[in-house]
Order: C-alpha cells, then structure tokens, then sequence
C-alpha cells in the first residue's frame, strides 16, 4: 500500500530563485492490485507524484509511505531497495541503447539479484508475452516506438514488481500502438499488479473505466472509482 | 554450514564479477567511437609517460657527460721526477673527494696532441722544432664538480707548491662551476617538465573519460530507476575504462619499441653514445610497468571519479 499524507513539493528555480510548488497538500492511498490513472494537464504534478514513488524527489512537507516506509527516510544510495519493488514504463522507453532486447529486460532481473540460470527462460517468456520474441537481439534504435515500447513494458514485468508505474506510456505512439499497450497494461493489472498510470489522453481514460485521480495546479481535485476525464 | 554460506557468498561474488566484466566488455565494443576516443588519449599520455622517462634517461647521460668532462689539470714544473709525481698521485687519491687521478707525462701529452691535431700547422711546427714542450701533469676527477676546489687547496700547500707550475686556476673554475649548474638545471628542469606533463595527462585523460561517462549519464539514471546496485552500475564503467587503458598501452608499447629500435642509430650518432634502446631494454619490466600502470590506472581512476558524481553513496 502507498499513502500520500499532505505531500507538498516546492521546486526553487535557478532563475531568481523563486519557489514554483509543484504539489500542494496531496493526500491519497493506493491499494494493493488497483488500477489508477492520474489524469490533468501537463505540468499539473503527476509526473511529480510518481518520482516521490520512486525516491527521486522527496516532499517538501508531508510524507510518502510506501508499505509501511516513509520514503523521506531513505538515502539515494539506499533507494533501490524500494525501487526493485517497482516496474517503471515511460514515455521516452528509458531503454539502455547499447544493451539489446534481451539484455535490456535480463538487466532487472540482474539489478534486482534475480538473475539465475533459469533467467534466461523467464526472459524469453516475458519477450514472447509482449510480441517480441523475434527480436531479442535487436538494439533499441532498431525497433519501432511501440516496440520500444514493448521492450519497457517487459522489462518492468520480468521481476514481478508490486507496482507498475506507467508514466505517459503512451505519448509517443500512434492510437493503434497505443491501445495495444493500454490492452497488456490491463492484463497486467488482471493479473494481480497494481498499475499507477499518469496520462493526458482523453481517450485512454474514459476507455479504462477504473479508479481516476485528477490532478490540477499541483492539486488533487477529483478522486472517483470509475472515473472520466475531466480538465 | 558456515562453510556452506562462505561457498554460496564466494560464488555470488564470483557471479558478479563476472556480470561486471561481461557488461564492461560488451559496452567497450559497443561503444567503439567513445571507447576509440578514450584509448586514443590515454595511448597519447603512455607515449608521453614513456618519452619522459627516455627524456629523464637522456638527461641523466648528458648531466653525466658533462660532468665527466670536468677535470683539474695540474701541471708539474720540469725538473720534479715521475716519482714525485706518481707521489702525489698516490696521495691524492687517497682524498675522499677523488674520484681518479691520471698521470700523463710529457709524452703522453705529446702523442695526444699529435693525435687532436693530426696534420695541420701546429702539428707540423712542433715536429719542426723538435722539442716536446708538454709538461708532465695530473688529471684529477672529483665526485662531485664542486670539489675540485679542495683538491687545488692541496697544491697549493707549501710542500707541494714548490714542484707544481700550474694548476687550473680561478677561471677554469668558474666554467667547472657554470657547467655544473647546466647539468643540475638541466635535470631539474626535465624533472619539472615531467611533473608539468603528468598533471596536464591527467587532466586531460580525466575530462575524456568524464565526457565519455557524462554522455551516458541518462542510462546511470536508467540502471537507478531499475533498481541497479551503485557496484552494478559502476563496475562495467571501471571495466571499459581499464580495458581502454589497457588497449591505449599494448599499443603505446608496441609504437615506442618500434620507434625506438628504427632511430637507436641515428639518435646513438648525433648524440656521441647515448643509447635509447639500452635505456629502454635494460628497463624494459619498468617501462612496462610504467606503461601498463598508468595506462590502466588512468582509465580506471578516471572512471570512478567521473561516475562518482551521478552515484551518491
């Protein structure tokens, strides 16, 4: 379970030295196997709220409890810990550009200490279930955007995360390659993962029919099971 | 069991370190441009590692030279004997400050001039006149050039004055003295210039390898976000940085040997004896350690600092 208790986070630009708050007494739980999409405009905090998941930024005031830790107590150098319990799938595909296919997935499993003989196996299945088992030697340059975004998806899957973080999964991809990420990221989540997935497109909210977080101005002004988009 | 976990600990460290290698391998060859660059700086800084201690070899031999050429004549007057003179000799080298003492008598002199001045006038005018004009003498070599000033003291004393009709006298001291400070400054000045080199080789080398590592900063952020380890993510750079290293030395070895070997003539010619491939081969395990050593302690020291911004222990 994550909780967000009155979470602020106030950046400070390098300009004038003026503080831009980016999140404004955010509080919300998250439970074990939901579906969330944090849904607002670009620049309305929800990337924000995935890196306090992902101990890359800490809250200015308030605090982030994930399973049971306050995410304001770790150090960087200790951040893995939390990390390896979670997937991530991002707009830009975050892939390693001189690992291939196979490489790129194998390497959660090798980050996370879970890399054993039978890692290979495991590999190949995850690559076969996202549609690439063809291709597990190709470099990432090589491939298409939604392959790209394929390879993301497995490589977050391969180590059984609790949760899978979906930041703009699909922004850069046509509508077709899009909804077919949409359809494994529901399957995922049918299979017993919590998935937090933060989007813009319209389109993509309204289809999932799951519980929807609207976020404006570094505020959460709705929080409804079943949501729609609503901006 | 205690065993038990030791084995299962040693083959997790074993199954590691080979991951880390495996990774600092495959990304040396995958990233030829960047691992090209790298090796190219670092072979530039072995090569100069290397002249320099040609260069400090080079110096020491002409320092050397110069002050083997330093020497205080002392000449005797006519009527004292050659057991006199051989006398003296003895006496002489007895002081700590000597280093050899060579007698050379009137026809000793005689033949050395005839031999410096082979054919032309002066030559031709002494064998005229039939005289050898040349005096019986001492050359004394000191330890160190400013001792000749002692070993002059001792001519100069009353029961030995008498015999003497020359020693070197206040002038050709001050050229001793000029010709000794070349020799100090020249080493210090090599000794400088090698420090100056090294620093700017580092720097250089470090920036490289920084570069190198700043442009794959993204896939640092990468590796964090998957859960990578600061080792997991550090190791393969370590690996790619020695590997460079080593690779910029194989080569850098390679290159001065031949270079070396295809001017040891020419060098041995210009200079009157100094003898570039003897330095080298009598070194040869210290220049290889030299090379080696720095080559791949440059790259690896090079790796750590650079990655060690973007891994917050």
């Amino acid at each position: 379970m994550i909780e967000f208790k009155q979470v602020s986070k106030d950046y400070i630009s390098n300009i004038g030295k003026e503080i831009k708050p980016a999140l404004r007494e955010v509080s919300f739980t998250v439970k074990d196997g939901e579906f969330i999409t944090l849904c607002g405009r670009s620049g309305a905090g929800k990337t924000t709220i995935l890196k306090m998941i992902t101990c890359e930024e800490k809250p200015t005031s308030g605090s982030v409890i994930f399973y049971g830790q306050n995410t304001s107590d770790i150090k960087q150098k200790d951040a893995y810990n939390i990390r390896q319990q979670l997937g991530f799938i991002y707009q830009d595909f975050k892939l390693l550009p001189y690992k291939t296919v196979f490489e790129n997935v194998a390497y959660a499993l090798e980050a996370t200490g879970q890399d054993t003989k039978g890692s290979k196996d495991e590999v190949m299945k995850v690559l076969d279930l996202v549609g690439l088992i063809r291709k597990t030697n190709r470099f990432p340059k090589e491939l298409s955007g939604g392959e790209q975004q394929r390879v993301s998806i497995a490589r977050a899957l391969i180590h059984r995360p609790r949760i899978i973080l979906a930041d703009e999964p699909t922004g850069n991809l046509d509508p077709y390659h899009s909804r077919d990420i949409m359809k494994v990221l529901m399957k995922i989540n049918e299979a017993g993962s919590t998935i937090i997935l933060s989007t813009h497109n319209k389109e993509i909210v309204n289809n999932i029919k799951k519980r929807v977080i609207t976020v404006d101005d570094g505020r959460i002004i709705r929080d409804e099971e079943n949501g729609m988009f609503f901006i | 069991m205690k065993i038990k976990i030791n084995l299962l600990k040693s083959d997790k460290m074993l199954n590691f370190a080979k991951k880390i290698i495996k990774g600092g391998w495959k990304n040396f060859k995958r990233q030829g441009f960047l691992s090209f660059a790298t090796a190219l700086i670092i072979f530039v800084v072995v090569l100069l590692g290397t002249s320099l201690f040609i260069f400090e070899g080079g110096v020491k031999f002409f320092s050397e030279k110069i002050r083997d050429k330093i020497d205080v004549s002392v000449y005797f007057k006519e009527s004292v004997d050659r057991e006199t003179i051989l006398d003296f000799k003895s006496q002489v080298e007895k002081m700590s400050e000597v280093k050899s003492v060579e007698y050379i008598s009137p026809e000793d002199a005689y033949a050395i001039f005839s031999k410096s001045h082979e054919n032309d006038d002066f030559s031709r005018s002494l064998q005229a006149i039939q005289v050898n004009p040349f005096l019986a003498s001492l050359k004394i070599k000191t330890n160190f050039p400013e001792q000749y000033a002692t070993v002059t003291e001792f001519f100069k004393k009353e029961e030995v004055a008498p015999y003497v009709r020359n020693v070197n006298d206040h002038k050709r001291g001050l050229i001793i003295e000029k010709f000794s400070k070349i020799a100090t400054n020249v080493e210090n000045v090599g000794l400088i210039a090698t420090i100056i080199l090294s620093i700017i080789a580092i720097i250089i080398t470090y920036n490289t390898v920084r570069l190198s590592i700043h442009s794959q900063r993204m896939e640092i952020e990468v590796m964090h976000l998957v859960g990578a380890k600061n080792n997991l993510v550090r190791g393969p750079f370590l690996i790619q940085g020695m590997l460079s290293g080593f690779f910029a030395s194989l080569v850098a070895f390679i290159v001065s040997l031949v270079v070396i070997f295809s001017l040891k003539d020419k060098i041995l010619s210009i200079t009157d004896g100094f003898d570039i491939s003897s330095i080298y081969m009598t070194n040869l395990l210290l220049v290889i350690l030299l090379q080696f050593g720095l080559g791949i302690g440059l790259g690896l020291v090079s790796s750590y600092i650079a990655t060690k911004k973007y891994l917050k222990d």
